[in-house]
Protein backbone atom coordinates (compact mmCIF):
# COMPACT_ATOMS: atom_id res chain seq x y z
CA UNK A 1 0.00 0.00 0.00
CA UNK A 2 1.32 3.69 -0.82
CA UNK A 3 3.31 5.59 1.41
CA UNK A 4 0.53 7.16 4.00
CA UNK A 5 -1.18 10.24 5.08
CA UNK A 6 1.12 12.22 7.48
CA UNK A 7 1.23 11.03 11.01
CA UNK A 8 3.96 10.58 13.86
CA UNK A 9 5.24 7.09 14.08
CA UNK A 10 6.26 5.93 17.61
CA UNK A 11 9.93 4.81 18.35
CA UNK A 12 10.86 0.88 17.84
CA UNK A 13 10.48 0.37 21.66
CA UNK A 14 6.87 1.57 21.48
CA UNK A 15 5.61 -0.24 18.17
CA UNK A 16 7.38 -3.62 19.38
CA UNK A 17 5.30 -3.64 22.51
CA UNK A 18 2.23 -2.88 20.37
CA UNK A 19 2.95 -5.82 18.25
CA UNK A 20 3.23 -7.87 21.77
CA UNK A 21 0.09 -7.14 22.69
CA UNK A 22 -1.47 -7.50 19.47
CA UNK A 23 0.10 -10.95 19.20
CA UNK A 24 -1.69 -12.02 22.70
CA UNK A 25 -4.80 -9.99 22.56
CA UNK A 26 -7.85 -11.98 22.74
CA UNK A 27 -11.58 -11.73 24.43
CA UNK A 28 -10.35 -12.94 27.47
CA UNK A 29 -7.88 -10.60 28.04
CA UNK A 30 -9.27 -7.65 26.06
CA UNK A 31 -9.68 -4.88 28.79
CA UNK A 32 -6.47 -5.37 30.04
CA UNK A 33 -4.38 -5.37 27.33
CA UNK A 34 -6.14 -2.31 25.86
CA UNK A 35 -5.51 -0.80 28.99
CA UNK A 36 -2.00 -1.38 28.43
CA UNK A 37 -1.87 -0.54 24.70
CA UNK A 38 -3.23 2.58 25.88
CA UNK A 39 -1.32 3.28 28.58
CA UNK A 40 1.59 2.87 25.87
CA UNK A 41 0.19 4.48 23.05
CA UNK A 42 0.28 8.35 22.83
CA UNK A 43 -2.68 10.64 21.46
CA UNK A 44 -0.30 12.24 18.30
CA UNK A 45 0.08 8.32 17.61
CA UNK A 46 -3.71 7.29 17.19
CA UNK A 47 -3.60 7.91 13.78
CA UNK A 48 -0.64 5.53 13.60
CA UNK A 49 -2.34 2.79 15.41
CA UNK A 50 -5.52 2.59 13.16
CA UNK A 51 -2.77 2.44 10.31
CA UNK A 52 -1.02 -0.36 12.00
CA UNK A 53 -4.38 -2.42 13.16
CA UNK A 54 -5.99 -1.77 9.34
CA UNK A 55 -2.87 -2.84 7.18
CA UNK A 56 -1.69 -5.07 9.69
CA UNK A 57 -4.15 -7.03 11.64
CA UNK A 58 -7.60 -6.15 9.90
CA UNK A 59 -6.80 -7.10 6.29
CA UNK A 60 -4.27 -10.07 7.22
CA UNK A 61 -6.80 -11.49 10.21
CA UNK A 62 -10.22 -11.98 9.49
CA UNK A 63 -10.58 -14.59 11.94
CA UNK A 64 -10.06 -11.90 14.27
CA UNK A 65 -12.08 -9.43 13.52
CA UNK A 66 -14.75 -9.90 16.27
CA UNK A 67 -11.91 -9.38 18.26
CA UNK A 68 -10.83 -6.15 17.03
CA UNK A 69 -14.26 -4.31 16.50
CA UNK A 70 -14.71 -5.12 20.33
CA UNK A 71 -11.08 -3.68 21.03
CA UNK A 72 -11.81 -0.64 19.34
CA UNK A 73 -15.01 -0.15 20.71
CA UNK A 74 -12.91 -0.17 23.97
CA UNK A 75 -11.21 2.72 23.24
CA UNK A 76 -11.50 5.79 25.38
CA UNK A 77 -10.64 8.45 22.85
CA UNK A 78 -14.16 8.77 20.81
CA UNK A 79 -11.80 9.67 17.43
CA UNK A 80 -10.22 6.33 17.10
CA UNK A 81 -13.04 4.49 15.49
CA UNK A 82 -13.16 7.38 12.61
CA UNK A 83 -9.44 6.73 12.00
CA UNK A 84 -9.78 2.95 11.53
CA UNK A 85 -12.81 3.92 9.47
CA UNK A 86 -10.75 6.23 7.05
CA UNK A 87 -7.65 4.03 7.17
CA UNK A 88 -10.41 1.31 5.85
CA UNK A 89 -11.33 3.43 3.21
CA UNK A 90 -7.82 4.48 2.37
CA UNK A 91 -6.67 0.95 2.47
CA UNK A 92 -9.48 -0.31 0.47
CA UNK A 93 -9.15 2.16 -2.66
CA UNK A 94 -5.33 2.19 -2.87
CA UNK A 95 -6.15 -1.83 -3.49
CA UNK A 96 -9.33 -0.73 -6.27
CA UNK A 97 -7.17 1.47 -8.03
CA UNK A 98 -3.88 -0.94 -7.70
CA UNK A 99 -3.38 -3.03 -11.08
CA UNK A 100 -5.66 -5.68 -11.32
CA UNK A 101 -3.27 -8.30 -12.41
CA UNK A 102 -4.05 -11.61 -13.73
CA UNK A 103 -3.41 -13.59 -10.22
CA UNK A 104 -2.89 -11.26 -7.97
CA UNK A 105 -4.89 -13.73 -5.08
CA UNK A 106 -3.39 -11.54 -2.55
CA UNK A 107 -4.53 -8.38 -3.30
CA UNK A 108 -8.34 -10.03 -4.02
CA UNK A 109 -8.29 -11.77 -0.43
CA UNK A 110 -6.80 -8.58 1.41
CA UNK A 111 -10.04 -6.68 -0.56
CA UNK A 112 -12.74 -9.52 0.59
CA UNK A 113 -10.85 -9.45 4.06
CA UNK A 114 -11.35 -5.68 4.25
CA UNK A 115 -14.66 -5.48 2.81
CA UNK A 116 -16.16 -7.92 5.35
CA UNK A 117 -14.16 -5.86 8.11
CA UNK A 118 -16.13 -2.66 6.28
CA UNK A 119 -19.60 -4.16 6.62
CA UNK A 120 -18.80 -5.88 10.31
CA UNK A 121 -18.15 -1.91 11.79
CA UNK A 122 -20.27 -0.08 9.52
CA UNK A 123 -23.78 -2.10 8.18
CA UNK A 124 -23.86 -4.58 11.45
CA UNK A 125 -23.73 -1.46 13.50
CA UNK A 126 -26.68 0.70 11.24
CA UNK A 127 -24.07 3.08 10.23
CA UNK A 128 -24.16 3.52 6.54
CA UNK A 129 -21.34 3.30 3.48
CA UNK A 130 -21.85 6.48 2.15
CA UNK A 131 -22.00 7.76 -1.14
CA UNK A 132 -18.56 9.64 -0.70
CA UNK A 133 -17.00 7.09 0.96
CA UNK A 134 -17.52 4.25 -1.10
CA UNK A 135 -19.91 4.05 -3.81
CA UNK A 136 -20.70 0.32 -3.94
CA UNK A 137 -23.63 0.29 -6.66
CA UNK A 138 -21.20 2.82 -8.73
CA UNK A 139 -18.33 0.61 -8.28
CA UNK A 140 -20.17 -2.83 -9.54
CA UNK A 141 -21.24 -1.05 -12.58
CA UNK A 142 -17.93 0.37 -13.34
CA UNK A 143 -16.26 -3.33 -12.94
CA UNK A 144 -19.50 -4.80 -15.10
CA UNK A 145 -18.32 -2.03 -17.79
CA UNK A 146 -14.37 -2.91 -17.49
CA UNK A 147 -14.59 -6.32 -17.61
CA UNK A 148 -14.34 -9.69 -16.11
CA UNK A 149 -10.95 -9.11 -14.37
CA UNK A 150 -12.08 -6.29 -12.59
CA UNK A 151 -15.22 -7.73 -11.66
CA UNK A 152 -13.14 -10.80 -9.79
CA UNK A 153 -11.93 -8.00 -7.88
CA UNK A 154 -14.90 -6.14 -6.93
CA UNK A 155 -18.13 -9.02 -6.71
CA UNK A 156 -16.60 -11.17 -4.01
CA UNK A 157 -15.67 -7.60 -2.39
CA UNK A 158 -18.92 -6.04 -2.50
CA UNK A 159 -20.45 -9.08 -1.32
CA UNK A 160 -18.44 -9.54 1.76
CA UNK A 161 -19.54 -6.28 2.75
CA UNK A 162 -23.58 -6.92 2.45
CA UNK A 163 -22.71 -10.24 4.57
CA UNK A 164 -23.26 -7.83 7.51
CA UNK A 165 -26.80 -6.74 6.35
CA UNK A 166 -27.75 -9.72 8.01
CA UNK A 167 -27.27 -9.24 11.33
CA UNK A 168 -30.44 -8.71 13.72
CA UNK A 169 -31.63 -5.19 14.20
CA UNK A 170 -29.56 -4.01 11.54
CA UNK A 171 -31.44 -0.90 9.66
CA UNK A 172 -29.91 -2.29 6.26
CA UNK A 173 -31.64 -5.76 6.34
CA UNK A 174 -33.79 -6.77 3.11
CA UNK A 175 -36.13 -5.12 2.35
CA UNK A 176 -33.68 -1.67 2.94
CA UNK A 177 -33.86 -0.10 -0.02
CA UNK A 178 -30.23 0.77 -0.18
CA UNK A 179 -29.18 -3.01 0.42
CA UNK A 180 -31.88 -3.89 -2.11
CA UNK A 181 -30.63 -1.86 -5.04
CA UNK A 182 -27.03 -3.13 -4.79
CA UNK A 183 -28.40 -7.16 -4.60
CA UNK A 184 -30.43 -5.51 -7.86
CA UNK A 185 -27.49 -5.41 -9.86
CA UNK A 186 -25.54 -8.47 -8.23
CA UNK A 187 -28.46 -10.45 -9.79
CA UNK A 188 -27.95 -8.70 -12.67
CA UNK A 189 -24.33 -9.67 -12.67
CA UNK A 190 -24.99 -13.14 -11.75
CA UNK A 191 -27.21 -13.63 -14.54
CA UNK A 192 -24.54 -12.82 -17.41
CA UNK A 193 -23.80 -15.63 -20.05
CA UNK A 194 -19.77 -15.03 -19.11
CA UNK A 195 -19.92 -14.71 -15.63
CA UNK A 196 -17.34 -16.90 -13.99
CA UNK A 197 -18.70 -19.59 -11.60
CA UNK A 198 -16.78 -18.35 -8.78
CA UNK A 199 -18.90 -14.97 -8.96
CA UNK A 200 -21.99 -16.57 -9.34
CA UNK A 201 -21.48 -18.37 -6.22
CA UNK A 202 -20.29 -15.36 -4.20
CA UNK A 203 -23.44 -13.88 -4.74
CA UNK A 204 -25.43 -17.08 -4.29
CA UNK A 205 -23.75 -17.32 -0.51
CA UNK A 206 -24.60 -13.68 0.25
CA UNK A 207 -28.39 -14.34 -0.97
CA UNK A 208 -28.56 -17.32 1.42
CA UNK A 209 -27.22 -15.70 4.22
CA UNK A 210 -29.54 -13.04 3.74
CA UNK A 211 -32.28 -15.28 3.45
CA UNK A 212 -33.44 -14.72 -0.20
CA UNK A 213 -33.97 -16.23 -3.01
CA UNK A 214 -31.91 -14.86 -6.05
CA UNK A 215 -35.48 -15.08 -8.17
CA UNK A 216 -37.37 -12.78 -5.60
CA UNK A 217 -34.95 -9.86 -5.57
CA UNK A 218 -36.19 -6.91 -8.09
CA UNK A 219 -33.98 -5.74 -11.08
CA UNK A 220 -33.48 -2.31 -12.79
CA UNK A 221 -31.61 -3.38 -15.99
CA UNK A 222 -28.82 -1.43 -14.48
CA UNK A 223 -26.21 -3.23 -16.55
CA UNK A 224 -27.63 -2.21 -19.79
CA UNK A 225 -27.74 1.10 -18.74
CA UNK A 226 -24.30 0.85 -17.74
CA UNK A 227 -24.08 -0.01 -21.72
CA UNK A 228 -25.49 2.52 -22.93
CA UNK A 229 -23.02 4.65 -21.11
CA UNK A 230 -20.19 2.37 -22.16
CA UNK A 231 -21.44 3.40 -26.00
CA UNK A 232 -21.62 6.88 -25.52
CA UNK A 233 -18.31 7.19 -23.97
CA UNK A 234 -16.85 5.77 -26.77
CA UNK A 235 -18.31 8.27 -29.16
CA UNK A 236 -16.65 10.43 -26.78
CA UNK A 237 -13.23 9.85 -27.07
CA UNK A 238 -10.82 11.71 -24.64
CA UNK A 239 -13.67 11.24 -21.61
CA UNK A 240 -12.21 9.13 -18.99
CA UNK A 241 -14.36 6.80 -17.45
CA UNK A 242 -15.99 7.88 -14.38
CA UNK A 243 -13.62 6.49 -11.39
CA UNK A 244 -16.05 5.16 -8.18
CA UNK A 245 -13.47 5.66 -5.65
CA UNK B 1 3.77 -46.76 11.47
CA UNK B 2 3.23 -45.17 8.11
CA UNK B 3 5.57 -42.54 7.14
CA UNK B 4 4.01 -39.64 5.33
CA UNK B 5 6.53 -37.84 5.12
CA UNK B 6 7.07 -38.17 1.25
CA UNK B 7 3.47 -36.34 0.93
CA UNK B 8 3.90 -33.58 3.43
CA UNK B 9 6.14 -30.68 1.51
CA UNK B 10 7.62 -27.33 3.21
CA UNK B 11 6.51 -25.26 0.48
CA UNK B 12 5.58 -21.88 1.49
CA UNK B 13 7.52 -22.01 4.50
CA UNK B 14 10.48 -19.77 5.63
CA UNK B 15 12.54 -21.88 8.13
CA UNK B 16 14.74 -19.87 10.70
CA UNK B 17 17.23 -21.26 13.19
CA UNK B 18 18.32 -18.71 16.47
CA UNK B 19 21.14 -20.16 18.33
CA UNK B 20 20.64 -19.76 21.79
CA UNK B 21 22.03 -20.97 25.34
CA UNK B 22 19.29 -22.83 26.97
CA UNK B 23 18.58 -19.75 29.69
CA UNK B 24 18.28 -17.89 27.11
CA UNK B 25 15.27 -19.23 25.43
CA UNK B 26 12.54 -17.51 27.13
CA UNK B 27 14.43 -14.23 26.43
CA UNK B 28 14.88 -15.49 22.73
CA UNK B 29 11.07 -16.19 22.71
CA UNK B 30 10.05 -12.89 23.91
CA UNK B 31 12.00 -10.96 21.70
CA UNK B 32 10.37 -12.97 18.58
CA UNK B 33 6.81 -12.25 19.88
CA UNK B 34 7.85 -8.86 19.66
CA UNK B 35 9.05 -8.62 16.63
CA UNK B 36 6.78 -10.79 14.57
CA UNK B 37 3.47 -10.61 13.13
CA UNK B 38 1.50 -13.85 14.72
CA UNK B 39 -2.10 -14.47 13.99
CA UNK B 40 -1.95 -17.88 16.18
CA UNK B 41 1.77 -19.94 17.09
CA UNK B 42 2.20 -22.90 17.70
CA UNK B 43 5.13 -23.82 20.99
CA UNK B 44 6.89 -27.12 20.70
CA UNK B 45 8.78 -28.64 23.63
CA UNK B 46 9.94 -31.81 24.03
CA UNK B 47 8.57 -33.32 27.24
CA UNK B 48 5.03 -32.59 28.78
CA UNK B 49 7.22 -31.18 31.80
CA UNK B 50 8.73 -29.00 29.79
CA UNK B 51 5.18 -27.79 27.96
CA UNK B 52 3.81 -26.94 31.29
CA UNK B 53 6.67 -25.22 32.50
CA UNK B 54 6.70 -23.11 29.41
CA UNK B 55 3.19 -22.42 29.27
CA UNK B 56 3.01 -20.96 33.26
CA UNK B 57 5.96 -19.15 32.74
CA UNK B 58 4.91 -16.93 29.65
CA UNK B 59 1.77 -16.55 30.94
CA UNK B 60 3.04 -14.71 33.54
CA UNK B 61 4.81 -13.21 30.52
CA UNK B 62 1.19 -11.86 29.93
CA UNK B 63 0.75 -14.56 26.74
CA UNK B 64 -2.46 -15.54 25.81
CA UNK B 65 -1.48 -19.29 25.76
CA UNK B 66 -3.14 -22.72 26.29
CA UNK B 67 -0.95 -25.92 26.74
CA UNK B 68 -1.91 -29.91 25.44
CA UNK B 69 0.13 -32.38 26.34
CA UNK B 70 -0.09 -36.44 26.73
CA UNK B 71 -0.63 -36.59 30.13
CA UNK B 72 -3.54 -34.53 30.07
CA UNK B 73 -7.31 -36.35 29.94
CA UNK B 74 -8.66 -36.63 26.52
CA UNK B 75 -11.64 -34.54 27.01
CA UNK B 76 -9.36 -31.58 28.37
CA UNK B 77 -7.30 -32.42 25.09
CA UNK B 78 -10.21 -31.74 22.99
CA UNK B 79 -11.40 -28.79 25.01
CA UNK B 80 -7.95 -26.91 24.47
CA UNK B 81 -7.80 -28.09 20.77
CA UNK B 82 -11.10 -26.50 19.67
CA UNK B 83 -10.85 -23.36 21.69
CA UNK B 84 -7.32 -22.84 20.38
CA UNK B 85 -8.78 -23.47 16.80
CA UNK B 86 -11.69 -21.19 17.77
CA UNK B 87 -9.07 -18.68 18.42
CA UNK B 88 -9.95 -17.89 21.89
CA UNK B 89 -6.39 -18.21 22.34
CA UNK B 90 -3.03 -17.10 20.24
CA UNK B 91 -0.64 -19.35 21.21
CA UNK B 92 -0.74 -23.18 22.07
CA UNK B 93 2.38 -24.34 23.34
CA UNK B 94 2.60 -28.38 23.20
CA UNK B 95 4.23 -31.80 22.74
CA UNK B 96 4.86 -33.97 19.57
CA UNK B 97 1.50 -35.19 20.45
CA UNK B 98 0.30 -32.12 18.97
CA UNK B 99 2.01 -32.41 15.13
CA UNK B 100 -0.27 -34.91 13.33
CA UNK B 101 -2.82 -34.29 10.24
CA UNK B 102 -3.92 -30.96 11.94
CA UNK B 103 -4.95 -28.14 10.02
CA UNK B 104 -5.70 -24.70 11.14
CA UNK B 105 -5.23 -22.33 8.89
CA UNK B 106 -4.88 -19.17 11.30
CA UNK B 107 -1.78 -20.40 12.53
CA UNK B 108 1.36 -18.38 10.47
CA UNK B 109 4.36 -18.98 13.42
CA UNK B 110 5.82 -22.21 14.14
CA UNK B 111 8.17 -21.95 17.11
CA UNK B 112 10.46 -24.71 18.26
CA UNK B 113 11.19 -23.96 21.69
CA UNK B 114 13.08 -27.11 21.90
CA UNK B 115 14.56 -28.65 18.74
CA UNK B 116 13.17 -32.00 17.58
CA UNK B 117 15.14 -35.60 17.81
CA UNK B 118 14.51 -36.25 14.39
CA UNK B 119 13.94 -35.19 11.33
CA UNK B 120 10.18 -36.61 10.40
CA UNK B 121 9.51 -35.23 13.70
CA UNK B 122 10.64 -31.62 12.46
CA UNK B 123 8.96 -31.91 9.07
CA UNK B 124 5.17 -32.45 11.39
CA UNK B 125 5.81 -29.52 13.45
CA UNK B 126 6.93 -27.43 10.68
CA UNK B 127 4.00 -28.23 8.51
CA UNK B 128 1.48 -27.11 10.93
CA UNK B 129 1.81 -23.32 9.62
CA UNK B 130 1.49 -22.80 5.87
CA UNK B 131 -1.64 -25.21 5.39
CA UNK B 132 -3.91 -24.12 2.52
CA UNK B 133 -1.17 -22.74 0.31
CA UNK B 134 -0.99 -19.90 3.35
CA UNK B 135 2.58 -18.63 4.01
CA UNK B 136 4.30 -19.71 7.22
CA UNK B 137 7.37 -19.29 9.31
CA UNK B 138 9.25 -21.89 11.22
CA UNK B 139 11.58 -20.56 14.09
CA UNK B 140 14.25 -23.31 15.69
CA UNK B 141 15.87 -22.29 19.30
CA UNK B 142 19.21 -24.03 18.41
CA UNK B 143 21.14 -24.80 21.70
CA UNK B 144 24.94 -26.09 21.25
CA UNK B 145 23.89 -29.85 21.38
CA UNK B 146 21.62 -29.36 18.93
CA UNK B 147 23.92 -27.90 15.92
CA UNK B 148 24.59 -31.11 14.48
CA UNK B 149 20.84 -32.52 14.06
CA UNK B 150 19.98 -29.55 12.38
CA UNK B 151 23.07 -30.16 9.79
CA UNK B 152 21.46 -33.80 9.79
CA UNK B 153 17.75 -33.26 9.05
CA UNK B 154 18.58 -30.18 6.98
CA UNK B 155 20.20 -32.56 4.93
CA UNK B 156 17.64 -35.46 5.21
CA UNK B 157 14.85 -32.76 4.37
CA UNK B 158 16.76 -31.16 1.72
CA UNK B 159 15.86 -27.97 2.86
CA UNK B 160 17.60 -24.94 4.19
CA UNK B 161 17.39 -23.26 7.44
CA UNK B 162 19.07 -20.18 8.08
CA UNK B 163 20.06 -18.32 10.81
CA UNK B 164 16.88 -15.58 11.93
CA UNK B 165 17.75 -12.70 10.15
CA UNK B 166 17.19 -8.86 12.15
CA UNK B 167 14.30 -8.28 10.40
CA UNK B 168 12.28 -11.00 9.56
CA UNK B 169 10.56 -9.80 5.83
CA UNK B 170 6.95 -9.51 6.95
CA UNK B 171 6.13 -10.66 2.83
CA UNK B 172 7.89 -14.45 3.55
CA UNK B 173 4.67 -15.25 6.58
CA UNK B 174 1.68 -12.77 6.16
CA UNK B 175 0.22 -12.06 2.82
CA UNK B 176 0.10 -8.66 3.35
CA UNK B 177 -0.11 -5.61 0.89
CA UNK B 178 2.91 -4.83 -0.91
Amino acid sequence: VETSPSFTVPPDDVQEKVAFMFNNLTLQNLQKKADEILAMVQVQHLEWLAHYMVLRRISIEPNYHNLYVAYIELHRDGEFPFKVLSETYRNIKVLLQADKGDANFSDRSLLKNLGHWLGMFTLAKSRPVLQKDLAVKHLLLEAYVRGQQDMLYVVPFVTKVLESCGQKGCVFRPPNPWTMAILGVLVEIHGLPSIKLNLKFEIEVLCKNLSLELKDISTKGALANADKLRVMQLAAPGEPPATAT
Amino acid sequence: EINLMDELTLKGITEFYAFVEEKQKIHCLNTLVAKLQINQAIIFCNSAQRVELLARKITELGYSCYFIHARMRQDHRNRVFHDFKAGHCRNLVCTDLFTRGIDIQAVNVVINFDFPRNAETYLHRVGRSGRFGHLGLAISLVTEKDKELLCRIEKELGTMIRPVPKIVDKELYVSSPS
